[in-house]
């Protein structure tokens, strides 16, 4: 082995070295970016499901207020500033309101009167599988 | 120089699997439905559950879980007249069932290793307060001091080879504060019985859940950001096989219309007022429910530098994340990796 072999050789460890690192630095990057990152509404959206059909989609990024109407009575659902709830409802307990607001991919709202599911949904990696409050 | 990169090669490799937050294997197991799930809603113990099970035995374990949480509802319920818990009110003594006893026992163990702030015979301050009824006001010094009296878990007599409970002249008692914890913990047993190695639970906002998802990755719990909007997220706590427990005074709370002054849920038993320690919510990390359930409220109670105490003398059974009036979050050692906050966090080490 000559002299500019082992040159080469160094060269190329030091390529490869560089090359290493970066991808490191980019990973943590990448993982960092995740951690901090907010869920964003854009790519969220909220689920209705009555008797366990889908019978609505909105998302949760467009501001609306919608009458959900069943045999079993009505709830008004309200989704504002990347937050949906049920303002009002002529169930009994009303408990579906008392439940307040929901913003994160996995959250749900339930009127078990009205067998009424309202749940945010998104293919958001970052999305909670629960809270606790 | 090869071997550097060989080893630093592995190194990237291995925190590379770090980084896939998850980190587990796929629970590739036989089970073809081990991806499916199936979700219970209920409302139980005054509030409202939800249980998500997966794979094939998850419509039997669902059932056996929601038969389970009536039961012991039945069973400790403090206003229905049929509970034992009622029965033993009225009475002022009684022959504990067995899983009324294992929560008496639990109950006392908290009361002595807390040092008081977790009682359960605070029942009657609740009572007086009006948090039992929704009937709120603030009470008279006079009575509270009269009711104050009454309280103190060490004025209860039980024999444990008769399971024989007896009240304290005028006590009231109430496993509200570790029933919820309880139940979880009975509910993953029953999971696990009926061949179910991956759930969630949230009984209340009280979540615990068993094993992985179903493709290995953690549950990702939020924490409800106390000086925030319903649903808005101080943190994440990343968990497997874990219950994650929050006590905080923002759930139940009454304001005076002629002061305007707030008075929240959690009581001091010390003083007989509601708690004023500094901390606006303390989340409990732990394998043990009842444990978290019960800590949950104690270390509220107690403050951020007595809770750092009690969790360095105890730091083998449970984590805490604390959140002070301030917003600033402190979190013990043992769940630091797995605990993300856009506001950053504090670390509470064990020295």
């Amino acid at each position: 082995m000559g002299e500019g072999q082992g040159n080469r050789n160094r060269k190329n460890d030091l390529i490869l070295l560089a090359a290493v690192v970066l991808a490191g630095l980019a990973l943590t990057a990448v993982y960092f970016a995740s951690r901090t990152e907010a869920a964003d509404p854009a790519a969220l959206t909220v689920v209705v499901r009555q008797d366990g059909e889908v019978t609505a989609a909105y998302p949760l990024s467009q501001d609306g207020s919608y009458l959900i109407e069943s045999e079993e009575g009505t709830n008004r659902l309200v989704i504002e500033d990347g937050a949906a709830c049920i303002e009002d409802a002529d169930c009994p307990d009303r408990l579906c309101v008392k439940q307040g607001k929901i913003r994160y991919a996995g959250d749900s709202l339930i009127c078990l009167p009205h067998s009424l599911v309202v749940e945010i949904t998104g293919s958001d990696e970052l999305a909670l599988d629960g809270v606790t409050k | 120089m090869k071997r550097i990169l060989c080893a630093l090669l592995s190194l990237c490799l291995l925190t590379g699997c770090a980084y896939s937050v998850g980190g587990g294997t796929d629970a590739s197991e036989a089970d073809p439905e081990a991806g499916t799930s199936s979700t219970e809603y209920l409302e139980a113990m005054d509030t409202y559950m939800t249980l998500t099970a997966y794979g094939s035995h998850r419509e039997e374990a669902l059932e056996a879980a929601c038969a389970e949480i009536r039961r012991l509802e039945a069973l400790l319920s403090t206003g229905s007249d049929s509970s034992e818990v009622y029965a033993l009110n009225q009475s002022g003594s009684g022959v504990l069932s067995d899983d009324t006893a294992a929560l008496l026992e639990y109950a006392l163990d908290l009361y002595d290793s807390t040092g008081g702030a977790f009682d359960i015979t605070v029942y009657p301050l609740m009572e007086l307060w009006g948090f039992t009824t929704q009937d709120y006001q603030v009470p008279a010094a006079d009575a509270l001091q009269s009711t104050l009296a009454l309280v103190g878990a060490d004025r209860l007599t039980y024999d444990s080879d008769t399971q024989t409970l007896t009240l304290g002249e005028g006590q009231a008692i109430d496993f509200g504060g570790i029933a919820k914890g309880y139940t979880s913990q009975q509910v993953m047993e029953l999971f696990l019985e009926a061949g179910v190695t991956s759930a969630m639970v949230s009984l209340g906002g009280n979540i615990h859940c068993l094993g992985t998802k179903p493709d290995g990755s953690l549950w990702r719990i939020g924490i409800q950001d106390p000086a925030g909007a319903e649903g808005e997220i101080a943190a994440i706590v990343s968990v497997t096989d874990q219950a994650v427990i929050t006590s905080g005074g923002y759930q139940r709370y009454f304001e005076d219309e002629d002061t305007g002054e707030t008075y929240h849920h959690i009581i001091d038993p010390a003083t007989g007022y509601p708690a004023k320690s500094g901390l606006s919510s303390v989340s409990i990390v732990t394998g043990d429910g009842t444990l978290g359930d019960g800590l949950s409220t104690a270390l509220y109670i107690m403050g951020l530098e007595e809770a750092t105490a009690y969790w360095r003398a105890h730091s083998t059974l449970f984590q805490a994340i604390l959140i002070d009036d301030d917003g600033a979050i402190y979190v013990t050692e043992g769940i630091a990796d797995a605990v993300t906050a856009d506001a950053g966090f504090t670390v509470l080490t064990a020295e």
